[in-house]
């Protein structure tokens, strides 16, 4: 009977332990964003949202930091999902199992780990220099991608593996080829887990400031980049991706380490703006996962 | 009697191991062929090589040949996924795609390029017919095929085999997982589809291998012991190996 009791008062012990962690992790943030809100909230305006840098802060905006951030963001994805996409359903679907493969699986493990920064030195070295393609927003797009990919690939094999072969059988008895297994059964049915992965990915490509710095994002821009939307045919213009460009999280830290109050309530006010571009983000990418979940019907 | 398969001195390794050892058998058309055997006897690797589904195991290799409508579905020249539209097959689980009742059975004519909607209505509508289901989801066909029952996906996945209009259906213990009335359900319709189909079908059953076949294959130890009129196998083995198995004294 005691052994009972003890392991009982145990039980709850470990609950409300667990319970107290989770609040923790919880009021820190909330704490934090409070705090951010505090600062910040009073300083959003029309004018902060479309004015640039300036020496005063009460003229100061964040108008070439966070059309950046947009530009990038929508970059990287870009790049990263079909290429992530494409080399984990080669990796899950089409390779053979052998030295090479078992290669190329653990160094993408290990490359997932490797710092930022390091993956600035190799965007500044071949794209920026060797490239030759200047602090442009591409160079900067392909340099986060290049960070996000391992993610994006390793989220993405997980969720193809998670699709049973006997899917993969029907398709194939009813005289289909592999491609048109994996088209048509194998990636619907993986693309909820492959979007959730990606997005995670994602949230930390928009925060990252280190790799973004080496490759030669500007801290003072006073112009937006080339519009992509142009009134004649193709109605496309992509000159904006050679153009110089700033991102929020680097506006943000140039205003932080500024002595002046002023520019630290301007920080907070950008804190505010790329959680808000972070959450759209994730919106858009939990809209999609919605309804490709509608699509498939488990 | 018309012969559907012909295979000859058939021998499957699965790396090492040998999983059928030189087997020679005529299968009839337009029939039920059973094929029993204690698990692990090679039956389903059987079943699997007359549609070359064993192929997409990186270590299968075969010997011999499978000859159907006088050719060798082995040989070279020959197209694998035309062999597998030709040849349909119905798996142990059922394992319909996670769409709607409908997409499960117009998907197999869909990545035939058939892109006229009338006529895919009319085909996905005949074979949910001919499947004995369609009274059971003709209201529902955009519903999950995963909200059915069992043995509801199990006859969608009978109605999926048979939209791309195949010759032959293999199926490999297609009521193990479905119960005695769904069962019953699924062999009337075999029955019904035999007139029009060749029908090879692996179970575990033995009353359910002499209620609905007309031939019969007890496989063991990756060999075919006897292969004869269901009646006959039942009744009056030629093998004392077979007579043991149905008497049920091992297995």
């Amino acid at each position: 009977m005691k052994r009972r009791q003890f392991h009982r008062a145990l039980d709850i012990l470990f609950k409300g332990i667990g319970l107290l962690m989770t609040l923790l992790g919880l009021v820190v943030l909330l704490v934090l964003i409070a705090d951010v809100f505090l600062d910040g909230f009073a300083r959003l305006s029309w004018d902060f949202m479309t004015s640039f840098p300036s020496r005063r802060a009460g003229r100061a905006g964040i108008y070439a930091a966070w059309v950046g951030t947009v530009w990038i963001a929508v970059l990287t994805a870009l790049l990263a999902f079909p290429i992530g996409v494409a080399a984990a359903t080669y990796l899950e679907e089409y390779a053979h199992k052998n030295w090479l493969t078992d290669l190329i699986e653990i160094n993408i493990a290990n490359l997932a780990g490797v710092p930022s920064i390091i993956y600035g030195l190799l965007g500044l070295g071949v794209f920026v220099r060797w490239m030759d393609l200047d602090r442009s927003i591409l160079a900067g797009g392909m340099t986060l991608a290049l960070l996000v990919l391992p993610v994006v690939i390793l989220a993405s094999r997980e969720a193809l593996r998670t699709i049973p072969s006997s899917i993969r059988e029907a398709s194939y008895a009813l005289g289909a080829s592999k491609w048109e297994t994996i088209r048509n059964q194998v990636l619907p049915a993986a693309m909820p887990g492959i979007l959730t992965g990606s997005i995670l990915a994602m949230s930390r490509a928009i925060g990252e400031t280190a790799p973004l710095i080496i490759v030669g994002a500007l801290t003072y821009v006073a112009f937006l980049p080339t519009s992509p939307i142009s009134s004649e045919f193709p109605f496309f213009n992509s000159e904006g991706l050679f153009d110089p460009f700033s991102v929020l999280p680097i506006q943000i830290f140039n205003w932080v380490s500024r002595p002046q109050q002023a520019f630290a309530i301007n920080a907070a006010a950008g804190i505010i703006v790329l959680l808000l571009i972070t959450f759209v983000m994730n919106g858009i990418a939990v809209f999609l996962r919605h309804r490709f979940q509608k699509k498939i019907r488990w | 009697m018309n012969i559907a398969f012909k295979v000859e001195n058939l021998n499957v390794f699965y790396g090492e191991k040998q999983a059928l050892k030189t087997i020679n058998v005529e299968i009839p058309e337009k029939s039920v062929t059973a094929i029993i055997g204690p698990s692990g006897c090679g039956k389903s690797t059987f079943l699997r090589c007359l549609n070359r589904m064993n192929e997409l195991l990186p270590i299968f290799r075969m010997e011999g040949a499978i000859i159907y409508d006088k050719e060798n579905i082995y040989a070279k020249k020959v197209d694998v996924i035309d062999v597998r539209r030709r040849i349909g097959m119905v798996f142990q689980k059922p394992n319909p795609f996670p769409k709607s009742i409908y997409d499960n059975v117009a998907y197999g004519l869909r990545i035939q390029g058939i892109k006229n909607r009338t006529r895919i209505d009319e085909i996905v509508e005949e074979s949910l017919k001919k499947a004995a289901i369609w009274d059971e989801v003709k209201d529902r066909l955009n519903h999950s095929a995963l909200a059915l029952s069992g043995g509801q996906q199990q006859r969608l996945c009978i109605a999926r085999a048979l939209a791309v209009e195949p010759e032959v259906l293999l199926l490999d213990e297609p009521t193990s997982a479905i119960d005695p009335i769904a069962t019953a359900r699924i062999e009337e319709l075999l029955r019904e589809l035999e007139k029009s189909y060749t029908i090879v079908m692996v179970t575990h059953n033995m009353q359910q291998a002499a209620r609905i076949s007309a031939w019969t294959a007890y496989f063991l130890m990756g060999e075919l012991i006897e292969f004869d009129d269901t009646t006959k196998i039942f009744t009056n083995p030629s093998d004392k190996r077979t007579e043991d198995y149905i008497t049920g004294r091992f297995g």
